[in-house]
């Protein structure tokens, strides 16, 4: 499998997806790279393209909440980031993303949430 | 000094940057890789972290009886600095 070939498609494919969800890919486009490498090789280890900074355990439904792009399912917290949690997208008013603070769900005020219940 | 662990995930540029946080001040620290460990002990470090209502999210760090999640200078240099 071509790593860069498919780090491309990657890029396609998500492209659509983030636009309609109001972000876009990182403006930094070492960090982008980077990430979307370890997606590859994820994808190419499990078949799915991952995010590269969420643990997978053996509970599929809520592995599916960490199945780039990831956005639908962390939406608060997300939004209130301005970025994804591995930080490949962020929102689209965003120009210097080394500014965007990182922090747990928690601290955002939707504790941590089981995979079940469903996100309005 | 206080004893630092990070848990980390390798895929993970965050996981990278806070190590690195950590190198550029010479702080000892120990680092785990999730994705490197067997399944009873990923297990155990999933509890923790649960334990600490943090979701399956890196890095995450234990700076003395202290924890956090995510890449935040601000919020490790705090933590650094409590008694």
């Amino acid at each position: 499998m071509n790593r860069k070939a498919r780090q491309e498609a990657l890029r396609f494919l998500f492209e659509p997806v983030i636009e309609k969800l109001g972000y876009k890919f990182t403006p930094s486009q070492e960090d982008a790279d980077f990430l979307l490498e370890q997606e590859t090789l994820i994808e190419a280890a499990t078949g799915i393209p991952y995010c590269p900074c969420q643990a997978r355990s053996n509970n599929r439904a809520e592995n599916m909440r960490m199945v780039c792009p990831c956005i639908p399912f962390h939406r608060r917290h997300y939004d209130a980031m301005r970025r994804c949690w591995c930080g490949l997208f962020v929102h689209k008013d965003v120009t210097d993303p080394d500014t965007l603070r990182q922090f747990p769900e928690k601290e955002h005020g939707t504790a941590a949430q089981t995979s079940h219940k469903r996100r309005n | 000094m206080k004893k630092i662990t990070i848990y980390a995930l390798s895929t993970c540029l965050w996981c990278k940057k806070t190590k690195k946080y950590f190198e550029d001040r010479n702080i000892k620290f120990e680092t785990v890789d999730y994705d490197k460990q067997d399944e009873a002990h990923q297990e155990a470090m999933m509890a923790e972290m649960r334990a600490a209502n943090c979701s399956g999210s890196f890095p995450f760090l234990k700076i003395g009886a202290a924890c956090t999640q995510g890449y935040n200078p601000e919020e490790f240099d705090k933590l650094l600095k409590l008694k």
